[in-house]
């Protein structure tokens, strides 16, 4: 437990404070881009999914990027603790990153006289995160860049935006506007399995 | 020597899988938005509706407006969109009473009781009757009150709403949506078929959907390109070679440019052969090159700022950074356009919308506005590609080297 500690605060410490800060920004901005005071049901769900979740890509994606360097691989491959074992915890870490900024931000929304269902908003919510994240997760994985791993889920959330539910059904990321959650297992599961399918890829590359 | 580097870099794009992720991209677009385009038929004499359109009928745009203040001042709570979402504001005493005094003076009905009262009353009189066919209250402006007063009260209210409501500049315009006539409805279909000469049209539509792609996706191909060299660890090795910094740094720029130019061409060849097969049967003599002047003057721009913004920043910090600003910027620009979705307000928009075959009116009334624009961000992108190659050029000298880190270079190695 120490070990695995000790590699979350070295995450902490070195790969993390930048897309923090990054994240932090995002969701400060809001104010000024979205409405967060007097939302209604539909309108919070809204600012909730298309913008808040945002952040998923920006937390998430990044997992493999201090072992991105070759030389480097190769000598964390050489260490005793296994390589996904690390990115699994960096996953678990950046996920409960994102869960604290989305109980801030939700809590914010409810000071602010928006009504909603919390709980129900807040899982639906950190469902669409997971499934970006996983998405940007796997693609990183698959293409050992950096950069098709931001693409890919930035691609989704367009089609998204541009052809609603006419196309993704239970990928539809917007769905709570709408009133349904159904989607929200699907992604949850599903973003997952991206994740723990990236990892794999990740680990398989020398 | 620039030819050789462009030809090699054009290889080099080809065999880049964000290109070609780029390319399916568009292809996934333009499948999903366009794929089941059909031409649009004349309207026919008789139909139950022709579809609505912005009046500029100064009386209508007055009512509607003072209509919709009357509906929120009632509600207590105002709809503002400042970047397309949703912001409901809320007023505080002294707003509210200077919203009131504003109804006042352009309505002539004093206090929520008697405005209320005249709400009532309109919805009261029925459907029959054409003004209420939009479903839009119309509430009628006070006599003597004069369109530039009128203009300066709403400009008001905007203010106290704090922007992006529908009372300001070239929103409340919109609110006087009035169903069109046949007559209209011909005008409108003969403005495609002889001033668009029908592909005109098309290729507008075609670059609303192309330009929400075409300004964020390039910057990962930029980004991509700009990081190879560092990846592949031979960054020294081209430093030394004899091409200058302007060859090596224009070439990858119009490699990558080029080749996204030919995609976006390729793909417009499918809307092209309908609109042809179209026009040969029902005799429109059609402009076959349409698709290309779009191509060029109305996406060309938006992607040469996004190869910029990519290239500039990766160059500038050794990071992925650009796709985090150019993905802000896309942000803004999308959701902040969706209030003029179908064309004739471009402004300074990254990505200038017109998301119908039809009002030619409305995009020749902009034309000005939007050249204008697209010639700022041609001529932007080009300011940046230079900065890029100045940077470049103090890489190769053993200056600026970051590598994603601000105080990297305080100890210059070829320096120690």
């Amino acid at each position: 437990m120490e070990r695995y500690w000790q590699i979350e605060k070295i995450n902490l410490k070195y790969n993390v404070p930048l897309h923090i800060l990054v994240c932090a920004v995002i969701l400060g901005l809001s104010p000024f881009l979205v409405g967060v005071a007097n939302l209604e049901k539909q309108d919070t769900a809204k600012v909730l999914e298309m913008y808040t979740a945002l952040i998923g890509i920006v937390m998430l994606t990044p997992i493999f990027l201090p072992e991105q360097s070759k030389e480097i691989r190769e000598l964390t491959g050489s260490k005793y603790m296994k390589s996904s074992s690390v990115y699994l915890l960096r996953f678990i870490g950046n996920s409960l990153i994102l869960a604290v900024f989305l109980i801030i931000y939700t809590i914010i929304l409810r000071q602010n006289h928006c009504v909603f269902p919390v709980v129900c908003y807040f899982l639906g919510t950190y469902a669409e995160m997971l499934f970006m994240g996983g998405l940007g997760i796997f693609s990183y994985g698959l293409c050992d860049n950096l950069v098709a791993g931001y693409m890919l889920p930035l691609f989704y959330y367009i089609i998204a935006m541009g052809s609603g539910d006419k196309f993704l059904k239970l990928f539809y990321p917007f769905s709570m506007a709408a009133g349904s959650y159904t989607e929200k297992y699907v992604l949850a599961i599903a973003g997952s399995l991206l994740a723990a399918g990236g990892i794999i890829l990740r680990c398989r590359r020398k | 020597m620039f030819g050789q580097l462009f030809i090699k870099e054009c290889r080099q794009t080809l065999k880049s899988l964000i290109f070609w992720l780029i390319v399916l991209g568009l292809l996934l677009n333009f499948s999903t938005q366009l794929g089941n385009m059909e031409i649009m038929d004349a309207p026919v004499k008789g139909q139950e509706e022709y579809g609505y359109h912005t009046s500029t009928d100064r009386e209508v745009i007055m009512e509607s407006t003072l209509g919709a203040l009357a509906e929120e001042y009632c509600r207590e709570n105002y709809a503002t969109y400042p970047i397309g979402f949703y912001k409901n504001v809320t007023l505080n005493k002294k707003e509210i009473n200077r919203i009131e005094e504003i109804l006042e003076e352009t309505t002539g009905l004093s206090g929520m009781e008697e405005i209320e009262k005249a709400i009532d009353g309109w919805y009261a009189k029925g459907e029959l009757e054409t003004e209420q066919r939009t479903g839009r209250l119309m509430l009628k402006p006070e006599e003597g009150l004069t369109y530039e007063r009128f203009i300066e009260l709403m400009d008001e209210v905007d203010d106290i709403l704090g922007g992006g409501s529908k009372y300001g500049e070239g929103h409340r315009d919109k609110n006087a949506q009035v169903p069109m006539t046949y007559e209209e409805a011909l005008e409108e279909y003969q403005f495609l078929i002889k001033n668009d000469r029908l592909t005109g049209g098309y290729a507008r539509l075609f670059s609303d959907y192309m330009v929400i792609f075409l300004s964020i996706l390039p910057v990962f191909l930029a980004v991509t390109r700009s990081l190879r060299d560092r990846r592949a660890k031979i960054q020294e090795l081209i430093y030394t070679r004899r091409a200058s910094s302007v060859v090596v740094v224009s070439s990858r720029y119009f490699a990558m440019l080029a080749m996204l130019a030919v995609s976006v061409l390729a793909l417009s060849v499918i809307p092209l052969m309908q609109c042809v097969k179209y026009g040969s049967v029902a005799g429109v003599s059609v402009d076959i090159f349409a698709f290309v002047k779009y191509t060029f003057g109305w996406l060309m721009p938006s992607v040469m700022i996004t190869l910029s913004v990519g290239m500039f920043l990766t160059e500038l910090t050794d990071t992925a950074v650009a796709v985090l600003v150019q993905g802000a910027w896309w942000f803004v620009s999308i959701f902040g356009g969706v209030n003029s979705l179908k064309g004739g307000m471009y402004g300074w928009n990254l990505a200038p919308r017109h998301n119908t075959e039809l009002n030619w009116k409305g995009y020749h009334d902009g034309f000005s506005q939007l050249a204008a624009n697209r010639i700022f961000y041609a001529a932007l992108s080009v300011a940046l590609l230079a900065f890029t190659v100045f940077i470049y050029s103090q890489k190769r000298k053993g200056r600026l080297v970051f590598r994603g880190k601000i105080l990297a270079d305080r100890k210059n190695k070829f320096k120690v």
